[in-house]
Parts: structure tokens; sequence; C-alpha cells
């Protein structure tokens, strides 16, 4: 997957944002579609509220962890 | 879309009067007409509903010699341009219908003929100068080709009841068939209920001729190895989607003489298909819907919105539990088979309203569930597969309450069930992993079968559906594999049987599906699994496609999978009397299913709550002994009721060369 497929797949992710839903749950739903799309394994520690707020932070764990790969 | 039937003999002709009996007991598939031809080896039927050139196509038809005929149920939606190709080489059509294309294109190209069809059909094809028929039947499983082999010959036909009319024909059911049928909820291609009785896989075709029975795929359901796939940019994928999707559609909506209307359900599927039909075609819209007295069931808000939106002529029909215990018989007399949910009855009151307002083909989104990863069950394969990576991690364990909004039960309100329940079998290196909960709470079921089934069972050792599964399938995204087994066992065995072409045909009604289009397929699959289900966003490229056609709220409403009362419908205090006798403990005792004391226990629990607030494995249970109870009473005591025979009107083609074999009309 080269670097504009996985900006795309974020955006895509960014727009299907649910406001107003249990940030944790919202949490879990956003690691189950990273894990999936980008063959990557999220630790506890990283499926975290305050990241997946983040689209920055997001798109930065999905860079390390690839890179991890 | 038309009944078919046949006898293949090798001692003598076949017997005219037992082909007659079969195409009588197909009368309900064509009441516009009906043909026959006989020669000293083969004798093919059929019954018509008139739907492609009606003034012409009637059938059993030949090519230009008479050496090749053709008995065809269903379309061809490609004929036109197939047509077209044959004649530019050289063959000579007497008509305009597709019946024709068939048999030119089975001269021209043999068994690869198939691959270039585009619709869905069940074929028999007999060549007199070979002695050879050859069968087949459409890629997904749209049209429906059972057959029995003996040593004297073949029967072949639409319906079971056809060939159960050769009265020597054993009727007994499978062992190995029913435990399917309580696994996976159908039986699985080739086998039936029914022993001795099989159906043609689709996308097979099968030969008969003097080196015997043998048969062959000509299309497999495939998948590209994960991260393989060719097209990996979402906005080209949806275009490309929504161009196929239109021509699909619009492909089914004017290839037909006659006019053709739309099912609306409320749901995204066939919202898009009557909204495509709306927009691309220009031509006025009949769309007729299915809601329930019971509100649980009933999306009746959102088909009045979407017809609305559209502009179309709008009609429905509101079911009750009443209703549905009403035609239950007649519904398992269509179905052939044991049925685990009710939800074939309304659909056979829904086609009875379409043919009442004088419409004898719809358009419906049936398969776009499976195609486009719409199921609740691919979603639930997701969270398993994902909690497996560290089933103790608390933050995975919670991905289950993602599962089944709609649910008045649903996970989210109550996660210490749904972590038991999805909690097992977590083995990330199952092929089957995503069905193993809907198959291991439907075989509950089996608890209940008496001790002679279970060990014939036992013996019978019925095929497990993911040992068949190809080798590339280890390559393929987890969502192909489930897509694959989905379309092997569901869509063929239930949706497209007993809630769809058998439903739809008990009122001469044909259904029309453009998820199941071969270009759309074949696309579909050869889709990365992430626009087809990204995260836990179902159907994610189809409501990209068209999310300017589709109203917001039905585009983005929680999917809702087509429901109805199961156990309350046969618990009202109208009840039939038709239950009291089929459930009654010496009519389950002689039919030898059920074990007599477990199913009188279910039926007083069911009791007591007027069959309201039953859990779903209860549901079941309840569906699954009243529909075997039935088709017992159906299709093997011998009562009867299986065997409604029409009144045939004379006959339109009466080719008869059995006692004369030189003659070609």
């Amino acid at each position: 997957m080269n670097r504009d497929t996985v900006e795309q797949v974020l955006r895509d992710y960014d727009a299907l944002r649910r406001p107003g839903t249990d940030p944790g749950l919202e949490a879990v739903r956003a690691a189950i579609l990273l894990e999936d799309v980008f063959d990557i394994a999220l630790s506890d520690a990283e499926i975290d509220p305050a990241v997946f707020a983040d689209s920055a932070a997001v798109a930065a764990l999905v860079a390390r962890l690839r890179g991890a790969v | 879309m038309c009944g078919i039937c046949g006898i293949v003999s090798y001692d003598g002709p076949p017997d005219l009067a037992l082909l007659r009996r079969m195409m009588g007991r197909l009368g309900h598939r064509g009441p516009d007409g009906n043909g026959y031809y006989r020669d000293r080896r083969a004798a093919l039927g059929h019954t018509r509903l008139a739907i492609i050139d009606t003034s012409g196509g009637a059938q059993p038809l030949c090519n230009e010699d008479g050496t090749v005929w053709v008995t065809f149920n269903g379309e061809i939606f490609n004929y036109v341009e197939l047509g077209a190709e044959l004649r530019h080489r050289g063959h000579i059509f007497r008509t305009v219908s597709d019946t024709e294309v068939i048999v030119h294109a089975w001269e021209e190209w043999g068994e690869e003929c198939f691959s270039r069809f585009n619709g869905q059909w069940a074929i028999a094809l007999w060549d007199r100068r070979a002695e050879r028929l050859v069968l087949s039947r459409d890629r997904l499983g749209v049209r429906p080709l059972f057959f029995i082999r003996r040593p004297t010959g073949l029967l072949f036909a639409s319906e079971v009841k056809s060939i159960f009319a050769d009265r020597s024909v054993e009727r007994a059911f499978d062992p190995a068939g029913l435990d399917q049928t309580f696994t996976y909820w159908s039986p699985v291609a080739p086998r039936t209920v029914f022993r001795g009785i099989e159906q043609l896989e689709p996308g097979y075709y099968a030969v008969l001729d003097r080196d015997g029975f043998r048969k062959a795929p000509y299309w497999r359901i495939t998948f590209p190895e994960r991260g393989r796939e060719p097209m990996q940019d979402a906005q080209e994928n949806a275009d490309a989607l929504r161009e196929r999707i239109v021509e699909a559609t619009r492909l089914r909506f004017l290839r037909s003489d006659v006019p053709v209307g739309a099912y609306l359900s409320g749901g995204l599927d066939s919202s898009v298909t009557a909204a495509v039909i709306a927009r691309y075609t220009g031509a006025p819209v009949h769309t007729f819907s299915l809601r329930f007295s019971d509100r649980e069931f009933d999306e009746g808000q959102y088909q009045k919105k979407m017809s609305a939106v559209l502009g179309t002529q709008h009609q429905d029909i509101v079911v009750s539990p009443s209703d549905i215990a009403a035609v239950f018989p007649e519904v398992i007399r269509h179905a052939e088979s044991p049925i685990l949910r009710a939800a074939p009855a309304p659909l056979f009151l829904l086609s009875k309203l379409v043919r009442e307002n004088g419409y004898k083909v719809v358009v419906t989104g049936e398969g776009a569930d499976e195609v486009l990863a719409g199921y609740d069950l691919f979603r639930e394969a997701r969270v398993r597969l994902f909690w497996s990576r560290d089933p103790e991690s608390e933050k995975r364990t919670r991905a289950a309450e993602l599962l089944y909004p709609w649910m008045a039960r649903s996970p989210g309100r109550m996660p210490a069930f749904a972590r038991s329940f999805f909690g097992r079998h977590l083995d990330p290196a199952d092929p089957g992993l995503s069905h193993r909960p809907r198959w291991d709470s439907t075989s509950v079921i089996k608890s209940m079968l008496s001790g002679d089934l279970q060990d014939g069972i036992s013996r019978a050792d019925a095929e497990d559906v993911v040992a068949t599964m190809p080798p590339d399938s280890k390559d393929w995204d987890p969502l192909s594999r489930a897509q694959w087994l989905e379309m092997t066992t569901l869509l063929a065995g239930y949706i497209l049987a007993s809630q769809g072409d058998r439903m739809l045909m008990a009122n001469s009604v044909e259904g029309r599906f453009p998820f199941l289009d071969r270009d759309v397929v074949d696309f579909a699959n050869a889709l990365p699994a992430r626009h087809k289900l990204f995260g836990l966003e179902e159907k994610y490229l189809l409501k990209r496609a068209f999310a300017d056609l589709v109203p917001d709220d039905i585009l983005h409403r929680p999917k809702q999978p087509y429901r109805a009362p199961d156990a309350a419908s046969f618990f009202t205090p109208d009840r039939p009397a038709w239950f009291d006798e089929v459930m009654a403990e010496r009519t389950i005792a002689a039919a030898g299913v059920f074990e007599p004391s477990l199913v009188a226990g279910l039926l007083a629990k069911c009791a007591r709550t007027g069959g309201e607030n039953m859990s779903n494995t209860d549901n079941m249970r309840v569906l699954a002994i009243v529909s075997t109870q039935l088709t017992h009473e159906c299709f093997i005591a011998g009562g009867g009721w299986g065997a409604l025979e029409w009144s045939l009107p004379d006959p339109s083609v009466a080719v008869d060369l059995g006692t004369d074999d030189r003659s070609v009309p």
C-alpha cells in the first residue's frame, strides 16, 4: 500500500467518525479498522481515545507501526 | 421464467404421460403455456411464464435442423449481444427470444457458452445425434435444477415435486441433507433433504451421454490474494461499481416484453435498484413493499420515504403473525425444505400482491449483502478476529458491544452475554471463523432429533463445507473467505431458494437481481475487502457510489436484517387446525425426525408465552420442527399436499418422435 493510499484511507476514516458516542468504544471501532486495513497490531495502550480523537495522531501512529512491520 | 423437466431413458422411449404429470406439477412456474419434445431416448417438458418474445419463444425450442433441443428456465440478459454475434457467425434465428440464443451458443461454443451468458438460468439441452443431455445452472444458484440418477436413466426438474410425479422414486429424508440444514440453514448443493435427489451446483454444467454422467464448473466464486487486489482507489472503484450496477439494473428492467415492478424494503439495496430504475430509465416505477403489524419488524416509514422520493406508484401488504400461520403449509409446499425462519411466508404474500397487480417480473436488491458485505455476520467476524489477537484484552473484548445495534437485546446492552457467545472458537487460523457462532447456535436444533436420525446422521457423515474451500482461499482476505462461505451456503440454499425463487414462482412472478449480475459480482469480488467492509462500516463502496440517489437516513441507518415473527406466528388464538395435526405426538413419531417428548416440552413452553419473547434458539427450533413436519407431510407421507397438479392447457409445442425418430419437425 503506497503513501497516497494510506492517506486516502485515513481521510475516509476521518469522514466516518461518529461524534457523541462513547470515546472508548469509538477507539475500539477505529482500532478494528486500522488493524485490518494496515495490517498492524495495536497494544491496549495504543487503543487510546485521546489518540483516536486526533487525526494527526492517528496518522503518526499508523506511520510508526507500519514502519515497524 | 418457467418450469422445466425431463426424462432420459436407457430402456425405451420416455413415458409421455409421466412427462405431462411432471409438467403439471410445475404449472405455477409457467401458467402462460406449455410444450414438450420426445424422441426415443429423451423427453423435455416446459411450462412457460412468457416475458421475452411473448408471441414467439415457445419451448422446447430447437436449432436450425432440429438436432439440438432446449428447455430453459430463466433469462440470458445479454441475449441481444450474443444473438448478434451468432447471426454474424451464420446462425439462423426463427425467434427473437433469449432461449434460441442458447441452442446456437451451444452449437458454436459448446460448454464454453455458459461462461458467456450473463443471466439467471436452469437449462437442459438435448443433442439428438450424440444422445447427450447437458444441464446447466447459473453462477450463484438463482434458478433451481434438481435431478435423480437411476440405472434406467435420469429425471430432472425445476422442483422436486415434479420428480416425485414418478411414483417409483423413493421418498425419504436424507439424514446428511437434514444435518446440513440444521447447521448451515439449508442443504449445500449437490445435496438436498431428499435421499437420492441431487441439485446441480451453481456455476456447474453436467453431461449425461454414452460415456456416463459427469459435471464440471464453468465459473467459481473466487477472490484475489489479500494485498494484491488490482484496484486500490476507493473513488474510482465507487464510480466503476455504480456504472456496473446501473447497467445491470437497466438490463433487468428494460429487457422484458411485459411490465417490470420493483421491491422496496426500506433498506439500502432495494432503494438503490429502484432509484436507478427511476433515474436511468425514465420509466414510471411501480414499487411493492412488505410491512408487518408488529412494529419490531416493520420498515414502513423508510419504504414510504423512498417511494415518495422516487415518485413511484406504491403498494404494500401488512402481514400479521396469523397471516404467516395461514399460508405456512403452502410456503413449505413450494420451498420443499425445512426452513428455520418464518421469513419466506411474508415474501410469498408479497409476490401474491405483485401478481394480483398484473406484474410478473420484479427487480429486487437481493445479493447485495453477500456480494458487497452487508451482513452483520461479516462485521461479527471482523470483531471476533480483532478480539482473537488478544482474548484477554479488556479493550478488545469491548468490540462485541459494537455488534447488532438493532437488536432489543443487543450486545451493547448485554455485554457479558455477548462476550460468552462471540468469544467461543476464537481461532484466527480457522477458515470458518466467521460462521462458527451461527453454525453452533443453529446446531442446537439437533439436540431435539430422534435417536434414529442422530444415528443416521453419524453414519451419513455430511460434507464439512469448510473442507471444500478452494486451496488458494488461505491467501484471501478473511472477509473474502466469509463471503465464499455465505455465497456457497446461505445465498444459494436459502436466500435465493426458500426466500427467493420459490416464494416468487409460487405466484408466477420472476425475480431479477442486479447485484447478482455477472459483471457486478466479478468486479466486487476483485475489490480490496476494505472497500466492502471499511472497519465495521458495511457496504461501504455501495453507499459511496449511490450517496446522491438515496436519502441520508436510509443510506446511514443501521443495517436491519429482514425478519418476521417466528414462533409467535403459531401460538395466536386463531391458530389453524393443521398446526396441531402436524405437531401431534403421533405425527412427530411417524415422521421420525424429532423426539416427541422434547417437542412436547418445547410446545408447552411456547404456549405459556404465546410464542412471544422466545430465545433465538427456541424460535429456530419451533420453525425447524413445524417446517420439517410439513415437508414430511407434503412429500414423504403421501398426504397429497405436494402432489397438486395444474390442469395444463393444450401445448403450444408438441413434438413426439418417440416412435419414429427419423423425421424432424
